[in-house]
Formats: structure tokens, sequence, C-alpha cells
């Protein structure tokens, strides 16, 4: 698969709209919601919340997010088999999403981690990042 | 008692300007439902999927009411999900869904085609499924809802010839539970309403064959009435029962064993 390569101004284009909609979906304060927060531990999100959020960006930009396209974009070219094994990332898988969560700050990744984990690492510029892909492929 | 007391605000439901839908609202216990929400002051879509003039009936017994029918087949989730957004579009948010439609199919366990099976599966749970699913989006992000799924006596009680019936009761009973604890957190309540036998066509099979042995069963000695079902919907919409969640409310005369 041939991802499509995301500038920073596009992403900075649509920031304020997505921030503003996570901030509204958590209840928290705009200027908490910072372009690397992670929604999980520093914003306190969980799982439903993703839910949610995902709706109000399919909404309010006209896009369809399929559930779970961030993983399975995330893994590439690779097999389920080759990017995770008995629920813990691979080696090769983490690297695969260190690479393709390049907003995500670098002390935040430790090897071996839970696949479980992984939405703990999406930060505000990851949903960025999902709306301009379907954007994209649209 | 000297000075008169002013209840009002201790008995508001807080439904007036609101929106429902109400899922096989042209007939019996649904029509029943549509009508006591919107005369409630609620804007009250539903759905129907053959009835066309009963539908239309609905409509035109209830003037200056606030009610819409949009021909839908529950089945189809792709139908309900651009129904359901159709709706919000329209009025701008879902406050109450109530899951009324479903069929019946009664044969005594043997005589049962597969297609008994599918029929009664697909409506009474699929598509509670369905409408659940394209609705509980739009009420999250609201932080506010209140679901109300009907189901039956049949889904705690026996019933001869009714295992299909009865199973698919009984999974709403359980899809109830699980969805009030999803959801719990965005203000979303999710409650159901086992009705006992009520005076509708679609009872009326079993009230001509086994009628005496039903009433022998109740403890109020009679048929339910669409009305008090609507009834108890209308308080599990409305802000009064604004604590409860998770639950299934009997309506059934009491109903024995």
């Amino acid at each position: 698969m041939i991802t499509p390569t995301i500038s920073q101004d596009e992403i900075d284009a649509i920031y304020p709209q997505v921030a503003d909609i996570i901030a509204d979906a958590l209840g928290c304060d705009e200027d908490e919601v910072k372009p690397n927060s992670s929604l999980i531990n520093d914003l306190d999100a969980e799982s439903i919340d993703f839910l949610d959020i995902v709706f109000r960006l399919e909404r309010e930009f006209k896009v369809k997010i399929p559930r779970g396209k961030a993983v399975e974009e995330a893994r590439g070219e690779l097999s389920e088999e080759e990017f995770e094994q008995s629920g813990v990332v691979t080696d090769a898988g983490f690297e695969k999403i260190k690479g393709f969560m390049t907003e995500v700050p670098a002390d935040r990744f430790s090897s071996p981690m839970k696949s479980a984990e992984i939405p703990k690492l999406f930060t505000t510029e990851t949903f960025c990042k999902m709306v301009i892909r379907e954007q994209q492929g649209a | 008692m000297s000075e008169e007391t002013d209840n009002s605000e201790l008995f508001a439901d807080g439904l007036s300007g609101k929106n429902a839908i109400v899922t096989g609202g042209s007939r019996g216990i649904g029509r029943a439902i549509v009508e006591r929400l919107a005369g409630s002051g609620m804007d009250v879509t539903f759905t129907y999927l053959g009835n066309e003039e009963a539908a239309n009936e609905v409509i035109s017994a209830n003037p200056g009411l606030a009610i819409t029918a949009v021909k839908i087949d529950g089945r189809d989730s792709g139908a309900v999900n651009a129904f359901i957004e159709s709706v919000f579009d329209r009025v701008g948010k879902i406050d109450v869904l109530v899951n009324n439609a479903g069929v019946i199919r009664d044969n005594l366990l043997p005589m049962l085609e597969d297609e008994d099976l599918e029929a009664v599966f697909k409506t009474n749970i699929d598509g509670v499924f369905h409408f659940c699913r394209a609705t509980v989006p739009f009420m999250m992000s609201k932080r506010s809802g209140s679901i109300i799924n009907i189901s039956s006596v049949s889904a705690e009680k026996g019933g001869r010839g009714q295992t299909n019936y009865s199973a698919s009761k009984g999974a709403i009973n359980s899809f109830t539970k699980s969805l009030a604890v999803e959801v719990g957190r965005r203000k979303i309540r999710v409650n159901a309403v086992a009705p006992g036998v009520i005076e509708t066509d679609m009872s009326k099979g079993v009230r001509d064959l086994a009628g005496d042995e039903i009433i022998s069963n109740i403890v109020l000695k009679r048929y339910g009435l669409p009305s008090e079902i609507a009834n108890a919907v209308w308080f599990l919409a409305s802000d009064l029962s604004a604590y409860i969640t998770g639950q299934i409310l009997s309506v059934d005369g009491g109903f024995k064993m």
C-alpha cells in the first residue's frame, strides 16, 4: 500500500476544527488540546470517545472513516501475523507504526508494545491525518 | 391542607419540543406510543413497513400533532443509517428512540420453518441493532437520549409455540442491559418495556386460541391496552425516569407462570 504523504500545512489547515471537535467531545477546554496531546493519557479519553470523535469528524468534513482504519493503514503491507502476535506488536510492526505515526513524539514509543496500547499513542494530529487521508482518498 | 401545592414542576415530563423516533408506529402498541409522545408535545417520526393506509390514518387522526411517517425496512442497515441521518438533518437532534417494530411467527418448534426464524430474528433483533447503532452516535454527541426497546413478557416466561419469538425478546432484554452500560457515561439511558398480552391485532391469534387460560394467569384478570404500554414508554422517555437505566419494566397486569 502506498500511503500518500501529508504535509504540515495540510494538518495546520484543519487543525483548529479538529481540536475544537475533540474539546467538545471530551468536554475539556480548547486550550488543553495540543497538537501532540495523547487523547487517552493527557485528555482522559476512553475508547467510546474515539467513536464519538470520529463520528463528529465524519460529519464535519463529509468523509467516511472506517473503524479500525488507522491501525490497518499503519500496518501497511504487513500481514496481521507479521504485525502482531498474541496481542503484542512485533519488531517489524513496531518499526512500521513508528514510521507511520510521525506526529507522535518518539519517546512515547516503547517496545514491547501491546496492540491494545496503540490507541494511547493517538494525538490530535493523528485525527487530523485520518481526515486528510480520507479526503485524499475520496 | 390550607394552601394549594403547585406540583407542575414535580411532574413535568420535559418532553415538549423534543424529538422521537418510533419504529413500527402505524398500528397497535406502536401507534399508541406515537400518539402518546406526540401528545406530550414531541416531534415524532415513525416508521412503517407495509401498511401505508394505516400510517396515513395515524397522521390524519391526529391533526395538530407533529407526526411524520416514513416507510422503511429496519432489516436493511443501510436504509436505517440513511433514515436516521435524514431525521437528524431535519430536526437537529434525536432525543428518544423507541424500538417497537416486531413480528410474530408462532408455531411449535418442529413446525417452525427457517423463514419463521429468520423473519422474527431479523426484524426483532437485527432491526433493534440497526436503529440503535445508527442513533447512538447522534445521542452521544449531544450527551443525552433515552432508548426504549419493546420486549415481551414471553422473554422471561415460557410460551408454547413461541420459542423463536421469546428468544428474540430475551435477546432484546440482554441487549438493553449491555447497551445501557456502554452508553451510560454519555448520559444515554436504555430501558425496555415488556408488555403482557395486549389487545392488538398481533396478539389476536393467541387470545383466540387460549384466551381463558391466559386470563386465568393474569392477576388483574384482563388484557392490557396499547395506551397502557404507551404510558410506560412515555415515562421512560421522560425526565421523570432520569435515574432509571438498564431496566426491563413489565407492564403485564401481573402475569403468572
